[in-house]
């Protein structure tokens, strides 16, 4: 089977139309991070606490605001993760300008996120603090099994190990009947119901970098990727020309650049799996560039009187297909991570659609015409023929 | 069957069955990272110059004691900083046999005299030691503890010059396990001299205001239930160093204490301080805080041992016993960043991580079958073939899968197929041009592999890079990315070709591509 035939698409008649988008959104991007604040650097490059959190029933995020504004934490990030309304995402934001040494700051952003859990998980009712209930759903192992202890001894250990499992499983238990599946004597049921309580959210996860861990993470990031483009630059620069390399350079910049400004648009954050996302765009548009490149390179080679932009034209066309297929394959997988991934890794796959796209488009209609633009500027004469 | 075919078989099954044997069942030979399993991961700092001060104080102590014990006059002896003291006061006429003194018992300092002073100052390679040494025992205290907790494969590492990395799989109370590597654990034994009082001021009426010369204050801790301040000789009898056995039990009256034991040394001195101090009090101290100070009703004989009261909980018991066991650190810490991931989040993290990986696997093997037929069949055999090396050698060298790593699989199977596809749509060119099938099939693989050569090999230059600038995360996806690479090009060149070799006839007329 055939895509389509070998097209004859002038691509580089396009070249100073490719620049002006790239450079619009390049623009957008700029100006939304610079004017209107739109990148937000998360937990992991040391901007605060994140804590994920879910919910015995489901509860809007007003609610979950309003509860927030109580403690006079109104203006935490929240989202909801999931689809059932239980889960959520709360990132404080105001421990920003903390000022203190770093653990000062490190003790104070997890003071900020007991404070959060406290406020949502809110107040055993009165009813439940006389009788001196204890919370089910935040208690561990250990303790419920001496709690249990004292009214069925020897069978205690297993009976917590089994409730802490399906706490586990379900992330929080919603309602008593749902202990009632897992074998416990009716008695042990009635006990809990009168020595425990239901409390309204389970904590499933908490982070908090220092600002010294978040700056040192940051500068290596950016570090580990610039060497890294160095590396490629040298590599591909001694295979094939340095006007290659810097054209390649040049194009994983733009995908870099542009699915930055793409995501800025967003309401998500920049973490470590983000930053493995973006590196993971350069790896498949230098892929993209080199499969091209490798075929001009062939070109050249059979067609030596043919002046080098249509050697590209050719090229561009005959690998056509080829670009579609496997962007579209890679499509496929990052759309399966986007839709069935789980909120975990859904900013990771957000990235990576857009970076596919981009990718795509990056290949195809700036890696050429950098090589032809170089040529033009470095070795004048050379350049009219070859 | 041609020689070198059977080689290339043989070599391919081999490596297959490898790769399996290596990593099955996959549920426990791949290492899951904490994003995925659940767990607490930590980063500590050591504050090494710790070590530095007290060996300072060490040194000034035993300058002050030798400077009187040779007779070599001096006014004050005063601690300057980290690693620095100075001895004030000098005669001029001693100055030589102070030079000696230092010579002989004060190798590791450099010292300048300047007038009737001589500052002395830790030289720089044997401070550097002595920081090192207190990281590397820091990490080792650390290590024990966590083992004595019971945490199943901890990894504990050293990060840089002075950071720990502590990462807990499977932990549930990461505030507990703080705590646990938190506490310095200096236990110490001293006489009690006067308290406990409401405050300093009531404590020294007797001692008109001043704290005696060998004594110190020191605060009772509020959480054993012991308010006030205490008045306790300088010097421990006794300290967590002597101590032999420790266990959890429980007083007279079953609260929850922890006994211990002493070794012959410290058992000996034990003895002779309950025998001197019948009817006095005797303050039990862990980090500069007074737990209990019982009264010593007998002499304590060295074998007998003793108890640590204080109120706890069975569990604060219980990580009592787990310090005191490891010991106590060398130097103070600091937390830098902390991390909790609960079970339920980490599993569901792998759950859909499977259910989308899967998925994709097949939407792209669907994919690759429905565009290229029986060709396409070839390309979903490599790419299984991928996968399971890509886990043959993530078992072999003990590497963890993590979110960032999970990417960099994507990044591997996303460039196994396009080698794929690159191959195929290249075979499909040169059949339009009107080669026979053989040589088209050849040609096809010999032509495409300078591209994906390069490609594979610029991406792995990258990945090297990451992996050697990168920090955890990114280091992980490194790893994948670079193995899934390799074992990319194996597959998509190697095993495809061999499978056409097999497959297609001499006489074939068409290719089903």
């Amino acid at each position: 089977m055939q895509l389509f035939k070998v097209p004859h698409i002038k691509f580089l008649k396009y070249k100073y139309l490719a620049l002006g988008v790239t450079a619009l959104i390049v623009l957008a991007g700029v100006l939304n991070v610079t004017v209107f604040k739109g990148l937000k650097l998360g937990v992991d490059f040391g901007e605060g606490t994140l804590i994920r959190v879910m919910l015995k029933s489901p509860t809007p995020v007003g609610q979950i605001r309003e509860d927030l504004s109580r403690v006079g934490l109104g203006n935490s990030d929240i989202v909801e993760t999931g689809t059932s309304g239980r889960e959520y995402m709360v990132r404080a934001v105001q421990v920003v300008n903390i000022k203190g040494s770093e653990e000062q700051q490190l003790e104070a952003h997890e003071a900020l996120a007991d404070k959060i859990i406290a406020a949502l998980r809110g107040e055993p009712t009165p009813e439940e603090a006389a009788r001196g209930a204890q919370d089910l759903n935040s208690i561990n192992e250990q303790a419920l099994a001496s709690l249990l202890d004292s009214a069925f001894p020897g069978s205690a250990p297993d009976a917590a190990k089994t409730i802490i499992a399906l706490r586990n499983e379900k992330g929080i238990i919603s309602d008593f009947s749902e202990l009632q599946d897992l074998g416990l004597k009716p008695e042990v049921l009635t006990f809990l119901k009168d020595k425990t309580y239901l409390g309204n959210l389970t904590v499933l996860s908490r982070e908090t970098v220092g600002p010294q861990v978040g700056k040192d993470l940051r500068r290596k990031a950016v570090q580990a990727t610039i060497w890294s483009l160095l590396g490629m630059l040298v590599y591909i620069a001694f295979r094939f020309k340095l006007e290659y390399g810097v054209a390649a350079i040049f194009t994983l910049t733009q995908d870099v650049l542009i699915t930055m400004s793409v995501y800025s648009f967003t309401n998500r954050e920049i973490n470590l799996p983000i930053i493995a996302g973006i590196l993971t765009i350069v790896g498949f548009s230098i892929n993209d560039t080199i499969v091209i490149f490798d075929r001009v390179r062939e070109n050249q080679k059979a067609l030596r009187k043919e002046p080098l932009e249509e050697i590209m034209n050719l090229s561009l066309n005959q690998t056509l297909s080829r670009t579609i297929i496997t962007s579209g394959t890679v499509f496929l997988t990052v759309g399966a991570l986007f839709l069935f991934g789980g909120p975990v890794i859904n900013d990771f796959a957000f990235v990576m659609l857009i970076g596919t796209i981009e990718g795509v488009y990056s290949t195809v209609s700036l890696s050429c015409p950098v090589v032809l633009f170089w040529q033009r500027l470095f070795k004048p004469k050379k350049g009219a023929r070859r | 069957m041609k020689k070198n075919l059977q080689w290339k078989v043989i070599i391919t099954l081999a490596l297959i069955a490898g790769a399996v044997i290596i990593s099955y069942p996959p549920a426990e030979k791949i290492k899951l990272g904490l994003d995925l399993k659940g767990g607490v991961h930590l980063v500590l700092q050591v504050m090494a110059d710790d070590s530095i001060n007290a060996e300072t104080d060490q040194e000034l102590a035993r300058m002050e004691e030798l400077f009187k014990k040779n007779s070599i006059t001096f006014q004050s002896a005063v601690k300057e900083g980290t690693g620095r003291f100075s001895v004030s006061g000098l005669l001029a006429d001693q100055e030589g046999k102070t030079r000696d003194l230092f010579d002989q018992y004060a190798r590791d300092w450099d010292f300048s005299f300047v007038g009737d002073r001589v500052v002395l100052t830790l030289k720089p390679l044997v401070a550097q030691a002595l920081r090192d040494q207190a990281v590397s025992q820091t990490l080792e205290t650390i290590r024990n503890r966590v083992d004595q907790f019971g945490v199943a494969e901890p990894l504990i590492q050293r990060q840089g010059a002075n950071k720990l990395v502590v990462e807990l799989p499977g932990v549930e109370d990461p505030e507990r396990v703080k705590n646990i590597i938190k506490v310095t654990a200096v236990l110490e034994w001293k006489l009690v001299l006067a308290g406990p009082a409401a405050d300093e001021e009531t404590l020294l009426q007797a001692y008109d205001g001043q704290v005696p010369e060998n004594a110190e204050v020191v605060r009772g801790d509020a959480s054993r239930g012991q308010a006030g301040v205490y008045l306790v000789s300088k010097v421990a009898v006794v300290t967590g160093k002597d101590l032999r056995t420790v266990r959890r039990g429980t007083d007279e009256w079953g609260n929850p204490a922890v006994l211990f034991t002493m070794n012959s040394d410290g058992g000996a001195r034990f003895e002779r301080m309950t025998g001197e101090n019948v009817g006095k009090q005797i303050g039990i101290i862990l980090d500069n805080k007074v737990q209990s100070a019982p009264v010593v009703e007998s002499q304590i004989r060295r074998t007998e041992g003793g108890m640590i009261r204080g109120r706890f909980t069975p569990e604060e018991a219980d990580d009592l016993v787990i310090v005191l066991k490891a010991g106590a650190l060398p130097a103070g810490i600091k937390y830098l960043e902390e991390r909790s991931i609960g079970p339920t989040l980490g599993a569901d993290s792998v759950r859909q991580g499977l259910i989308a990986g899967l998925v994709a696997i097949l939407a792209v093997m669907t994919f690759m079958i429905f565009f290229y037929k029986l060709s396409g069949i070839n390309a979903v055999v490599a790419l299984v073939l991928n996968v399971v090396l890509l886990f043959g050698a993530l078992a072999y060298f003990h590497a963890t899968l993590t979110l960032p790593g999970i990417a960099g699989i994507i990044l591997g199977i996303g460039m196994a197929v396009d080698a794929n596809v690159l191959i195929f749509e290249r075979i499909k060119e040169e059949t339009a041009l009107g080669k026979g099938v053989l040589s088209s099939v050849s040609l096809g693989f010999s032509r495409a592999f300078t591209a994906i050569f390069d490609s594979n090999l610029t991406t792995v230059i990258s990945a090297v890079f990451l992996f050697q600038f990168g920090t955890g995360p990114i280091k992980g996806y490194a790893v994948t990315l670079i193995i899934s690479l390799a074992a990319n090009l194996f597959t998509a060149v190697f095993v495809s070709h061999l499978i056409f070799d097999f497959s297609v006839k001499k006489t074939a007329k068409r290719l089903s591509i």
